[in-house]
């Protein structure tokens, strides 16, 4: 098999693994907390895509313009609910508390849903652009990167043109010097929040139309997303972005060259390492939060 | 040569490419209290973090009773025995006071009963009997770095560094602890104290030795000190507020 | 004086226990289990609770005895299940000893994650491989140790009761101890511990095999007690999570807390998951058993304890993030 395949359909996966560890390591910059509902996140965000499918027939990539402002909406209250209450909290407690919404979500959609996995199936669901040498190209996987590509570039000029994202950026780098020159931290919290549950179930509609879709199917991306961040330095968004296509490319080349089932492992394993040896990441300045 | 009991030799400290201490050397002798003093951001706590194994030193030397300290940990030079304190103290808040002060202790004996023993006496010379059962977290600053002081001083260091013992404190609770130091002293400890508060400096130590931008700018008696011009420049023109 | 009498006595009634209840398979099953996390949760404090280290990673060591103890079964069905416990504890400290290795230079969110993912490249290890039995998981047709009659439950809890009493044994011998007053300075405050000549590393790794071991021997008693295992059951991160849930919920860092946590726990968790909430809404007549409720509470109630444990998790932190120990300890 041409080690070009690999790697392409890596680089075209990993874009969607980005937008997810961006969107955690957005909400560690900012409120220094790991979330570990991450990965429930971006199940809701697979449900969200396929009820949009079968309920209203909008297909699944149109529905982001509906799933992007819910799952914000809901990422908001949620801070405000539960997370800013123990922003203040030892991490363990931050830990087992986005722990314990996760198992909440997975668990509600489990009631709601049921465990068997749902599929959704578009028109172009199997269809693939084939190109020389023997390379094919999945057309959802293709136009889940090319809107990854739209998102990550509106999220970077709203982060660096706007009063708002240059704000996040501030608490960000020190929340105390933050606080000091006027701005809202709390807010600034609960905005991340938000944009970091958007891009979660983002990237879960995205992948929706190529996984099968269940209750539990997020927690497989929830080490992915910690890995990532770390790879690319945990609160750095530039760095997750390329950690999400090292993982993606990592994946398929240990499907390709060892075996599907141990991909995660391998995976695992690099975590491992990078907090072994660079835990700034690879891409960080010295910054490993003690 | 003669034998220090700690020698500082060209020790700097780089991190990435900021220099926060710069081929700084001085030594200590045995029963001396030397001072460590500069403005703020001097390199004065850096470089204490050097000498106890915090930070690796970039390059340079330390030696302690006539061993090379550089690459051990924390851990393992308290047990050759110096001991530090913290400018920002760290107490063990949720165990008690005593509890605490035998933490420091268990650096000398493994029994508990003995720890104990040995707490209570640091306690009482400390004059933080009353305070024995009180969590560590719950008390004012002022007794939080006397708990410090009593807890360092249960490890039976040869050799003390104090970050800003006084830092924080007011003037009956600064003289307090330098009532403590001097009593210290008079037992034969040394001490390497870093101070903001002039006064405390020259009313207690033997030598100084002045830090700014991380580099050594003088060291003499706390007369000639007072006297040079480069550390009135530095010192007071700095703004700094003492 | 108070505490040794309070042992004596709870001591003896858990001895007598069995023999009050008779032969009642189920409420013996509930106890085995409650015992089971009492102890799985208590040797988890010793680490998380004394020494600050939340190892969410901790089904690594219960899988490492369970899948040691069944896979010598299985091959040698002659051996002495004891001697797999032995070579269980054996291989949980080897991986005790390499995460030790790898996470304990990490602090803070770091040294949470990479346990997880050490325990999930464990899980996914024994999912892969074939000697472990892969998906299918190992089922054991039969065990003997001393004639003992290993199909009825009392001996599993008895065995479970020993655990239990010696990890409590552990914690309380190590609260007063040298070791236990390091691992607490450890959990306050990591600086000032090196400061005072503490060797992070060493007691750290310390705690961390003194928890694995025991764990690794409840795992073993799992293997022998239910004969089937698969990754779900002994290797899940969800494992790892209830572990410490009870603990939370009972008081970290208390020597009873685990304990507490597991009375309170695990019959609640075996109520949703039998129905026996479901049933009682019913018979009580609150709910009809036609209507559309009742069919959805005796069908998916049962599936509803994992939820329930995430909503106890979620208040908990919120509001006794002290456990329920913490509400009666002294204020000092």
């Amino acid at each position: 098999m041409s080690f070009l395949q690999p790697l392409l359909s890596g680089i075209l996966t990993g874009g969607v693994y980005a937008l997810a560890g961006i969107g955690m390591s957005l909400v560690f910059g900012v409120m220094n907390i790991s979330n570990f509902a991450h990965g429930d996140l971006m199940m809701l965000g697979m449900y969200l895509a396929y009820f949009a499918f079968t309920l209203l027939h909008i297909d699944p990539y149109l529905s982001l313009v509906l799933i992007i402002p819910t799952a914000f909406l809901f990422g908001y209250v949620l801070e405000k609910l539960f997370i800013n209450r123990v922003i203040n909290h030892p991490h363990q407690n931050q830990i087992l508390l986005t722990i314990g919404l996760g198992l909440i979500m997975s668990n509600t959609a489990l009631l709601a849903f049921t465990s068997d996995p749902k599929i959704l199936t578009t028109s172009y669901s199997s269809s693939a652009f084939n190109l020389p040498g023997g390379i094919s190209i999945s057309v959802p996987l293709l136009l889940s990167f090319l809107i990854t590509c739209v998102i990550i570039a509106i999220l970077y000029i709203f982060l660096s043109k706007t009063t708002t994202g240059m704000a996040l950026r501030a608490t960000s780098q020190n929340r105390e010097a933050a606080q000091l020159m006027g701005i809202n931290v709390a807010k600034m919290s609960a905005i991340a929040f938000g944009l970091g549950t958007a891009l979660a179930a983002t990237a879960g509609a995205l992948i929706a139309p190529t996984y099968y879709i269940h209750p539990l199917a997020g927690h497989s991306f929830l080490l992915k997303a910690f890995t990532i961040c770390v790879l690319g330095g945990l609160g750095s968004v530039v760095g997750a972005g390329v950690g999400g296509i090292i993982i993606g490319v990592v994946e398929a080349m240990s499907s390709t060259y060892l075996s599907s089932d141990w991909k995660d492992v391998v995976v695992f394993v690099l975590f491992l390492a990078v907090l072994l040896f660079r835990p700034q990441g690879l891409f960080g300045k010295m910054g490993g939060q003690s | 040569m003669i034998q220090h009991l700690l020698r500082v030799s060209h020790v700097s400290k780089h991190f990435g490419g900021n220099v926060a201490v710069h081929d700084v050397s001085f030594a200590v002798d045995e029963k001396q209290i030397v001072g460590l003093i500069g403005p703020n951001g001097a390199g004065k706590t850096t470089l204490f973090n050097c000498i106890t194994g915090f930070f690796p030193v970039t390059s340079g030397e330390v030696i302690f009773d006539i061993k090379k300290i550089n690459d051990l940990r924390p851990d393992e030079v308290c047990r050759l025995g110096m001991a530090r304190t913290w400018q920002r103290v760290k107490p063990l808040g949720s165990l008690s006071v005593l509890e605490n002060v035998m933490v420091g202790a268990f650096s000398v004996t493994n029994k508990a009963r003995q720890a104990e023993e040995i707490a209570i006496e640091q306690l009482k010379s400390m004059g933080l009997t009353d305070y024995a059962s009180k969590s560590a977290g719950s008390l004012p600053i002022g007794l939080k770095k006397k708990l410090e002081l009593a807890r360092v001083l249960a490890t039976h260091p040869k050799l003390l560094l104090l970050d800003e013992i006084c830092g924080g404190l007011n003037h009956t609770e600064t003289d307090a602890i330098l009532d403590i130091i001097r009593t210290i002293r008079q037992r034969g400890a040394t001490i390497v104290f870093i101070e903001h508060d002039m006064k405390a400096v020259t009313s207690i130590c033997d030598r100084i030795v002045v830090l700014n931008s991380g580099e050594k700018l003088a060291e003499g008696t706390p007369e000639e000190i007072t006297n040079n011009p480069d550390v009135i420049a530095a010192y007071l023109g700095g703004g700094h507020h003492a | 004086m108070k505490q040794i009498t309070l042992v004596t006595i709870l001591a003896a009634a858990a001895i007598a226990l069995p023999l009050v209840i008779g032969e009642n398979p189920y409420i013996t099953g509930i106890l085995i289990s409650v015992l089971m996390m009492a102890a799985l949760s208590s040797a988890w404090n010793i680490l998380g609770g004394y020494a600050g280290q939340y190892s969410f990673g901790h089904a690594a060591y219960f899988g490492a005895g369970a899948y040691t103890t069944m896979i010598l079964l299985t091959n040698y069905s002659t051996l002495n299940p004891l001697i797999c416990i032995a070579v269980g504890i054996i291989v949980a400290s080897i991986i005790a000893l390499i995460t030790g290795s790898i996470v304990f230079r990490l602090r803070g969110h770091y040294f949470g994650l990479a346990s997880i993912a050490v325990a999930e490249i464990v899980r996914l290890s024994v999912l892969n491989f074939d000697f472990t039995g892969g998906a299918q998981g190992i089922l054991l047709s039969d065990v003997s140790l001393w004639g003992l009659d290993l199909n009825s439950k009392n001996p599993f809890y008895y065995g479970m009761l020993l655990v239990l009493v010696v990890t409590l044994g552990i914690t309380a011998y190590l609260r007063t101890s040298k070791t236990g007053y390091y691992l607490q300075a450890i959990r306050e405050d990591q600086d000032a511990a090196s400061s005072l000549g503490i060797n992070l590393s060493f007691y750290k790794n310390k705690s961390l095999l003194i928890s694995a071991a025991l764990t690794s021997v409840l795992g073993s008693l799992y293997g022998l007690y239910i004969r089937f295992i698969d990754t779900s059951a002994v290797l899940d991160l969800r494992l790892s999570i209830e572990i410490i849930l009870t603990a939370i919920i009972g008081g970290v860092g208390t020597l009873w807390g685990p304990v507490v946590g597991a009375f309170l726990l695990v019959p609640l968790a075996e109520m949703l998951r039998s129905n026996l909430l479901g049933d009682a809404l019913i018979k009580a007549g609150l709910v009809s058993e036609t209507s559309a409720l009742g069919i959805f509470l005796k069908e998916n109630l049962a599936h509803a304890h994992v939820l329930v444990y995430g909503i106890i998790t979620v208040l908990c932190i919120l509001y006794l993030p002290k456990g329920i120990l913490g509400l009666f300890r002294r204020a000092k």
